[in-house]
């Protein structure tokens, strides 16, 4: 049973516990920003930021609405990350968990591909063309740890279990969700490891929330990878 | 906190005003959360739109300043709808006390008043012109019925009648519609069962006003019956790990530990002091708590001064300094003092008042008339090296500083104590980095060689010092387990007590053991119980909830006083001992019942507030042997009329010193009338004054904290928040040509200070009558020193030196700036 | 045996680990590299209380055994009943508070008219600072007011700080300095 986490917006206070946690789990350098008149920063993940609060602040209904979107990894089902790598030395999936991992042989990836791949916009490359994502905090988990980012957060608007868990707290969080914010939805749900359950039209929150149409998009060479399934493996198309 | 954090879940409806709760305290939000879930309102209200505010049910803004008039537009409410607690407000609180004939309210001011022409303070009031009236036993008189037109309830509604939704909605700036809703929503807790609370900080407290701010909301939740109860209170969220400790500790000039008063020079002996201090009540079923006062005192004085205190020497009464009848020695007067070349020697440890002081130029051109200044801190700081601050000359500035590197709270063991009054241990992980020493040992080491030299070398009234009980160490090492117990107190000498002979040198069980005679020693009563026979109950870690099950977890940590984790809970109860709320109760009476009438004393729950029998037996006759809930108030009442405070005994509107409007809607005192304002040189204000025409008030931000200096340093927060920055509404940005994220310009009547703009939808505009007024917002992180590229200041540059007269806290949450583009 | 939710979590992670291990396809040697040691497996735990602000969350330092014992790992813990592992931003980063390398590690003093600091040793800076406190306490120590009542005190040295310091250090700080005679006795909760 793969591991998944739920990140349920509508209750997110945007503290960036979970950004900062990430980090300091990682051991991550922080960046040099720039307030360019915003909370948020900085201002997009990066090869050193595998965690980042999106902060909007939209008119909704007549209302203003500050919304926040801890944008991670989702650790798709079938990553098509890892189908455009095809090389499990630099791209693969922990069975035990679902957790997409990147290792250092990434490098040797064509890094724009694989970040054109991503339907979501996550992976981010080094200077040297090292690619990095969220890892799930995999080490954690297989030691009977919550990913860090869930440990940190306060309001409980990060969830992590069991896939099949996790699916059931999604769908009893939606209902209560849509109490107050009728256009509730969960973000790509079956596709995901890592489901956002949020308020209002998922645009308004980033421009890759749900799967992106004009990403993702399979190369010819990894639809037919995938069209061939194991035997792809062994003949390396 | 009355409740503490975890109560916060219990509650139908939460307040968050003058505090921004999900930034400043995260984890609040866990209960905040946990209680929306179960069907709690969440209201907001805040002059700008903040990340509380984006998961409130209700959201409104005021104009800075003007909480009184919001909340003032409450009390008419509820008085008018009749949607009071009327049971509790007449059994529990003062609403039914008879109030004297000398009492009066005219035009902003209360009976009583004298100007002061020369300052800092600009009045006072004879508050006995505010005094109840008595029966023939010295007893107040009341009106349970409260319809006597002198009680404290008629008087309240006519004071709060002037409160009209107009008025406020004109002053407050906000719209009439928001008030009703707000008022509504918060009133529904008045019924018996539900529960409201407050979640307030220095948004309130830093005000001329201030605490009247927490007053007007205290007699809400008196009349709403919400104090005592799960969910309910009056709560203060503090905003450092340590300052409520620090304040029970009373690192303040006015109160010794345990909330004791500093002796005035007129109480010219032990005797005299406690009996000035000592409240004494008439009524056999008051409390009265403070009437232990003595033996508070006379304890302290014990564990001060160990085996020299002794009764023929005062208990060493007269070694300690005592104050001047009617001075001040607040933080204002320290630093007013100071730049007037009166202060010659300075510690400033773990503290950065060169950011933290409001009108800061003020505060870092004083430290240059020092002689020397000690600097204990974890990072070099602002105050540490003001002679080399922007716009010094250090080789014009003569003071001295000693910087003394300190650990970090992780690398030494001790207790601190949060907000809800619970004690915690900490431990040590790794040792000091480099030649960094705990707090304690620096204190430990400064303070032998102070004695030694005294008693080598003599010196001016030496005493104090060389008898100064200076014994926690253990192996030449400061030891926190010392100064624990010290704080908690010892039997003295073999005394029996309550029938059971407790040992010389044994811990003292509670401060009910504390004695008038010296043969106990505590250096706080309030934390006497913390570390006792049984241990360091501050150490604690069951995960056990009380039998009630709200999130008490007693025997979790410790809490003051006696771990009674939720103070007043005598108040949720009905005065039958049944709680008021079934689910979610406190405490309840399970004593047995014969006929009527209770035989046994039991409480269950939570450690009620005195373990006396309720008020009433089940039958409904009274009993002799209760007391009235709020033992700590010397009729035991709680206070909707509040005789002690310096600036009435009914919360008043009244403008910021520095404000937009001319003209107070309420009266024709503009401002509080007993503020307290200083006139330097460097103590320039503006009110009203076209240069400085928007409202400025200060704030945190979630990554931040307090001058940052325990941020700033650490590039993970300062990626979150690079730059000092004000926050403004599209409106004024437009009006001033300003873009967003561009630098600018902030200026009040002291100083300027650079920011990046944030132009914000979270900002609108205040209508004020036909007026629109702007307000713009800057956090008070930053520091010339970290980061190194000196452009980010303090806001404190900014804020004016005039305060609230009951304490002296500064008024930096409204005052007047311009806005302009570099 | 009652187990408190951290046992849980470890005996859930030594089963989880285990299951990792086995029956796993062509990828077992990149998960055992990740299912492996913690890097805080072999560290001192030690439990504290974050030094923010005031609801008094619960943390867990994880300090090196080995080389530096130096912090390597802090994070919430989950047996706190208050924060239950949760942390926000600042309480995720003490270890950067902790292990920085702007922190001071040596006393330094700042002489008269001088434009820079120097190190000074400990035993030279507090023997100075009791030097300067005994010199001004002494000079300006008034015993009676304008008045003529007792008073024993100076009002040439003021103290401010501190809600950093632990209780036990405030209440000896305050012995401490309430013996020397100060009545300019303040800290953050005035401002």
């Amino acid at each position: 049973m793969s591991k998944s986490i739920l990140i349920d917006t509508t209750i997110c206070t945007g503290c960036r516990g979970c950004q900062v946690a990430c980090k300091q789990w990682h051991n991550l350098p922080a960046e040099k920003t720039t307030n360019v008149g915003s909370f948020q920063n900085p201002q997009d993940l990066s090869f050193d930021t595998y965690k980042l609060v999106r902060m909007n602040e939209e008119i909704i209904n007549g209302k203003l609405e500050w919304l926040f979107f801890a944008d991670q990894c989702r650790h798709c089902i079938d990553a098509p990350c890892l189908e455009t790598a095809f090389d499990e030395n630099a791209i693969y999936k922990d069975s035990a968990t679902g957790a997409v991992q990147y290792t250092k042989t990434t490098k040797k990836l064509d890094a724009d591909e694989i970040i054109g791949s991503c339907p979501y916009n996550i992976p981010r490359k080094a200077v040297d063309g090292t690619l990095a994502k969220c890892d799930m905090c995999n080490d954690r988990i297989h030691n009977g740890l919550k990913p860090a980012c869930v440990t940190a957060c306060p309001t409980g608007a990060m969830q992590f279990g069991d896939r099949d868990e996790i699916l059931a707290l999604a769908g009893q969080r939606l209902e209560k969700a849509k109490k107050k914010f009728p256009k509730a939805m969960l973000l790509n749900p079956d596709e995901v490891n890592v489901i956002y359950l949020v308020g209002f039209d998922p645009e308004l929150y980033t421009d890759y929330a749900v799967a992106s149409n004009d990403r993702g998009g399979l190369s010819r060479s990894v639809a037919l990878r995938k069209m061939m399934g194991p035997f792809a493996k062994m003949m390396r198309v | 906190m009355t409740n503490h954090w975890i109560d916060i879940k219990n509650s139908d409806c939460i307040l968050i005003m003058g505090s921004n709760a999900a930034e400043n305290h995260p984890i609040s939000f866990k209960y905040v959360t946990q209680a929306m879930e179960k069907g709690a309102k969440l209201i907001n209200v805040d002059p700008r739109f903040t990340r509380t505010s984006s998961k409130a049910d209700i959201y409104t803004a005021l104009r800075s300043g003007t909480d009184i008039a919001f909340l003032g537009g409450m009390i008419k409410y509820i008085l008018e709808n009749n949607l009071y607690n009327h049971e509790y407000t007449a059994a529990y609180t003062n609403a039914p006390f008879i109030v004297g004939e000398a009492y009066g309210f005219k035009d902003g001011l209360f009976a009583g008043y004298t100007k002061n022409e020369e300052g800092p303070s600009a009045g006072s009031y004879d508050k006995s012109k505010w005094a109840f009236e008595m029966d023939a036993n010295g007893v107040p008189k009341l009106d349970r019925t409260l319809k006597n037109k002198k009680t404290v309830f008629q008087l309240m509604k006519e004071h709060y009648s002037r409160y009209d939704l107009d008025t406020v909605s004109k002053v407050t700036g906000t719209p009439k519609e928001d008030l009703i809703e707000v008022y509504k929503t918060y009133a529904a807790t008045g019924k018996t069962g539900k529960a409201g609370t407050i979640m307030y900080a220095m948004g309130w407290t830093q005000h001329t006003v201030g605490t009247q701010n927490i007053r007007t909301m205290a007699m809400i939740q008196l009349m709403l019956g919400n104090m005592g109860v799960a969910g309910g209170g009056v709560n203060a969220l503090r905003g450092e790990s340590n300052v409520q400790g620090s304040t029970d500790h009373c690192l303040l000039w006015h109160i010794w530990p345990g909330y004791l008063k500093t002796p005035r020079a007129s109480n010219n002996s032990l005797e005299a002091y406690n009996k000035k201090w000592t409240p004494k009540s008439q009524d056999p079923l008051s409390a009265n708590w403070w009437q232990n006062y003595p033996k508070y005192s006379v304890s302290l004085l014990k564990s001060f001064f160990g085996k020299t205190a002794t009764k023929d020497n005062q208990f060493g009464y007269n070694w300690l300094p005592k104050v001047d009848d009617g001075s001040v020695y607040s933080w204002f007067d320290i630093f007013d003092s100071m730049y007037k070349g009166d202060v010659k020697g300075f510690f400033a440890w773990g503290q950065n008042p060169a950011c933290s002081g409001s009108n800061a130029s003020k505060v870092r051109k004083s430290m240059e008339e020092l002689d020397w200044m000690v600097n204990v801190n974890i990072f070099d700081n602002e105050t540490g090296s003001f002679w080399k601050g922007p716009g010094t000359d250090a080789s014009k500035i003569k003071t001295e500083v000693f910087m003394l590197p300190a650990a970090v709270s992780v690398e030494k063991e001790g207790s601190i104590t949060n907000s809800g009054r619970w004690m915690q241990w900490r431990y040590q992980g790794p040792k000091p980095l480099g030649n960094s020493r705990p707090d304690g040992d620096i204190i430990m080491e400064l303070g032998q060689r102070i004695k030694e030299a005294y008693k080598k070398g003599g010196g001016v009234f030496k005493d104090p010092i060389v008898n100064l009980k200076w014994d926690y160490e253990t192996n030449g090492a400061y030891d926190p387990h010392k100064a624990a117990k010290e704080i908690n107190g010892y039997f003295t000498k073999d005394v029996t007590v309550k029938g059971k002979l407790c040992k010389k040198g044994t811990l003292v069980p509670s401060f009910a053991w504390l004695q008038t005679d010296g043969s106990t020693s505590s250096g706080n009563w309030l934390y006497c119980n913390s570390y006792t026979e049984k241990g360091n109950m501050s150490a604690r870690r069951s995960q056990q909830d009380a039998p009630n099950n709200i999130g008490l977890y007693p025997e979790f940590a410790w809490c003051w006083p006696v771990n009674r984790r939720i103070i007043y809970n005598r108040a949720s109860v009905d005065p039958k001992g049944r709680p008021w709320d079934k689910k979610d109760w406190v405490i309840k009476f399970a004593g047995e019942e014969k006929d009527g009438k209770y035989v046994s004393k039991k409480w269950i729950g939570d450690v009620p507030d005195g373990g006396w029998y309720p008020l009433e037996n089940p039958d409904g006759s009274k009993r002799k042997d209760s007391k009235h809930p709020f033992i700590m108030r010397k009729h035991g009442f709680g206070q909707i009329f509040g005789p002690g405070r310096a600036d009435g005994p009914f919360p008043e509107h009244y403008e910021p010193l520095e404000c937009p409007v001319e003209k107070n809607s309420f009266s024709s005192q503009m401002v509080n009338p007993t503020a307290v304002v200083y006139n330097t040189k460097a103590d320039a204000h503006a009110t009203c004054d076209p240069r400085f025409p928007f409202v400025g008030t200060t704030y945190r931000v979630s990554e931040h904290w307090q001058t940052g200096l325990m941020t700033r340093p650490q590039p993970w927060l300062m990626e979150l928040q690079p730059n000092m920055f004000v926050e403004m509404s599209e409106e004024l940005a437009k009006l001033r040509g300003i873009k967003n994220g561009e630098r600018v310009n902030v200026t009040s009547a002291r100083s300027s200070v650079e920011c990046t703009a944030i132009v914000t939808k979270r900002f609108k505009p205040f209508k004020i009558g036909y007026a629109t007024v702007h307000q713009v917002g800057v956090p008070w992180h930053y520091g010339w020193r970290w980061p190194a590229t000196g452009t980010e200041e303090s806001a404190n540059l900014l804020t004016p030196s005039a305060g609230d007269p009951n304490t002296r806290i500064p008024e930096t949450k409204a005052f007047m700036v311009n806005v302009t583009k570099l | 045996m009652k187990l408190d939710r951290r046992d849980f979590i470890k005996i859930s992670g030594a089963t989880a680990a285990g299951i990792a291990v086995s029956g796993l396809g062509f990828d077992l040697k990149q998960v055992k590299s990740h299912a492996g040691m913690l890097k805080t497996r072999y560290a001192k735990e030690s439990t504290t209380i974050c030094c923010y602000c005031a609801v008094g969350c619960g943390a867990i330092v994880h300090t090196s055994k080995r080389g530096d014992g130096r912090v390597m790992n802090i994070e919430g813990d989950p047996d706190h009943v208050i924060n239950q592992g949760s942390l926000c931003s600042k309480g995720s980063s003490i270890k950067q508070l902790v292990e920085n390398e702007n922190r001071l590690t040596e006393p330094m003093y700042r002489a008269p008219y001088s434009d820079k600091w120097q190190t000074v040793s400990w035993d030279w800076a507090l023997n100075n600072i009791a030097d300067r406190v005994k010199k001004t306490r002494d000079e300006s120590f008034e015993k009676t007011n304008a008045k003529g009542q007792t008073v024993n005190r100076t009002t040439k040295i003021a103290s401010v700080g501190s809600a950093a310091l632990d209780n036990e250090e405030c209440w000896i700080y305050q012995s401490l300095m309430r013996s020397l005679g100060l009545v300019y006795i303040e800290h953050q909760a005035r401002i």
